[in-house]
């Protein structure tokens, strides 16, 4: 079943188009990887589905349902949450309350809405830090947070943005691990990600965006033989 | 502690004006009253969300503006006319917020100290309205009787119990907000606002809810302050100097706490007036020299800084 439809897409900034023509489907339970090398309007992509920031044209039906210009938080509400590539924790506070304030979207009473974070902190398996200062956390641990904060407010689908970015082998292995826990308890995940074996390994599906055009869409096995592929990552020769 | 401290401070609150007979002693108790209900009023929304306002002068001159035209057009009870300031001064504050909150930062804080020049203008050109420079004058009050006895007009003391029920409201207000989740959720928005955001909140909406709780209790205190001092213009009400004088108070109480602005403005009022007597016009000097030395060493704030030392933090 097809949870989120994204078709035409686009996003210009003043001369510059970012996104062109972006079309996609999300189904319901399935992790699927958005790559693409360096500038290839991933975050944008991000960014415009979420709300951050305003499309230039297109639509984004969730259910069925227009989500295209209502504002990032009415966006969460209808459930579709996200991290952030350069993490933004609520840095003075502890790591309990992040997710508190996350939780209490569905659950106005603080009691039930920290019951709820413990849950949430015990998932991603930062319970042991729930009274340290999220500014205080390592990298790893911040972008495991910003994953709890988005699952508190019991999303459908979660948009990752780069959570395996700056970590080291033995997290990136533990963070595949989360993101397919997350997928069999229910929610759908997309993710921009760099670190292509990860990405290769835990997506059912993979779309590439090349200078802000869908250059391949289709299962990793598939995706990693495409000569455009190889091409923008590798150059001409290479393909 | 807290409860302790709480119940001490609401205890010195009752009796403090009975300790004393002058009258200018008395004047000092009810402006820091005064003060800490402008403090804690901005501090809803400068210190829990940290939305730095320079233009709640707006919002007090309206409550005044209210109160005193009501009372001598429409012979409206001073005392509801109060009440109508704070919702006059909520309803402005609506617009306001809708407008400046489309900006962030620095760019609000300008856009607040551009609407109330507007504001206090307006106030001094709309000579039909607000007589203009001129000003108005309330020269008898309405008697009001509690419990068979005709209350003294003339007298400080029951302006001093006006102005502590009216502070007390501001203080316990505060403490609910600091405890629910829409104080968590200004607190999310003076931290990151785009996490605010993608968390859920309506970071307009609610900036907006605060803006609009925080103008109802200054356009009381507005209120307040026309029936005070029986008689307002506009540059006493709407001057910027005002708007300023309230982020002291809560910057030198302590940002987002219940007790800061308390502190603020016993402090400042104190020091204002000790300086005022002995050095006359030099004293801005020294509280110049004081507000220096409170952002470079206490940045938390008086308050602050002690909550900290007493262990009182959660």
């Amino acid at each position: 079943m097809t949870l989120l439809t994204v078709s035409g897409l686009r996003k210009d900034f003043g001369g510059l188009r970012a996104i062109s023509d972006l079309s996609f489907e999300l189904r319901k339970g399935e992790i699927l990887g958005l790559i693409g090398p360096n500038g290839a309007g991933k975050t944008t992509a991000f960014n415009l589905i979420t709300g951050f920031i305003p499309a230039t044209a297109g639509t984004a039906l969730l259910e069925g349902q227009s989500i295209l210009g209502l504002k990032p938080s009415a966006i969460v509400k209808r459930g579709i949450a996200r991290t952030f590539q350069v993490v933004k924790p609520f840095r003075n506070l502890s790591v309990l309350e992040n997710v508190t304030l996350a939780a209490f979207l569905n659950e106005p009473r603080r009691v039930r809405a920290e019951e709820k974070a413990r849950a949430t902190l015990e998932r991603v398996q930062l319970s042991r830090k729930i009274e340290s200062n999220a500014g205080d956390l390592t990298l790893g641990e911040q972008k495991y947070l910003e994953i709890a904060r988005a699952l508190a407010t019991d999303a459908k689908i979660l948009f990752l943005d780069e959570p395996m970015g700056g970590l080291n082998p033995t997290e990136v292995e533990n963070a595949c691990a989360l993101v397919q826990r997350i997928r069999q308890d229910g929610t759908t995940v997309i993710l921009v990600e760099h670190h292509m074996q990860a990405i290769m390994k835990i997506s059912d599906r993979v779309v590439v965006l090349h200078h802000g055009v869908k250059i391949a869409d289709g299962t990793p096995h598939d995706v990693v033989r495409n000569r455009d592929v190889i091409a923008a990552y590798l150059g001409r020769q290479a393909a | 502690m807290k409860h302790i401290l709480a119940a001490v401070g609401v205890l010195i609150l009752f009796v403090a004006p009975l300790l004393t007979n002058n009258s200018f002693y008395q004047h000092l108790m009810i402006m820091v009253l005064f003060w800490t209900l402008l403090g804690a009023s901005w501090n809803l929304l400068g210190g829990f969300a940290g939305q730095v306002s320079f233009g709640h002068a707006t919002f007090l001159g309206i409550g005044a503006y209210t109160t005193m035209l009501f009372y001598l057009s429409l012979n409206m009870s001073p005392w509801l006319g109060m009440i109508a300031g704070g919702v006059l001064g909520a309803l402005v504050a609506l617009p306001i917020g809708l407008i400046c909150f489309r900006l962030r930062g620095p760019y609000f804080s300008l856009a607040t100290l551009a609407v109330a020049e507007i504001v206090r203008l307006v106030a001094l050109n709309w000579d039909q309205l607000t007589a203009g420079p001129v000003g108005l004058l309330i020269t008898t009050l309405p008697p009001l009787s509690l419990g068979g006895h005709a209350v003294n007009w003339e007298s400080k003391i029951p302006f001093y119990y006006i102005a502590a029920a009216l502070m007390l409201f501001a203080t316990v207000l505060t403490y609910a907000v600091s405890r629910s989740r829409f104080g968590a959720y200004l607190t999310a928005i003076r931290e990151d606002i785009d996490s605010a955001e993608a968390v859920g909140i309506d970071t307009v909406g609610v900036r907006v809810s605060a803006l609009v709780l925080s103008a109802f209790v200054v356009g009381l205190a507005g209120g307040f302050y026309s029936v005070y001092f029986r008689y307002i213009d506009p540059d006493a009400v709407f001057a910027i100097s005002l708007s300023v004088e309230m982020v002291f108070i809560a910057v030198v109480g302590g940002l987002a706490t219940t007790a800061g602005p308390v502190v603020g403005a016993l402090v400042l009022v104190s020091i204002a007036e000790v300086f005022r007597e002995r050095f006359a016009a030099g004293h801005l000097i020294f509280y110049g020299l004081f507000m220096m030395l409170v952002i470079r060493y206490l940045p938390e704030g008086i308050w602050g800084r002690l909550r900290f030392l007493l262990g009182l933090t959660r």
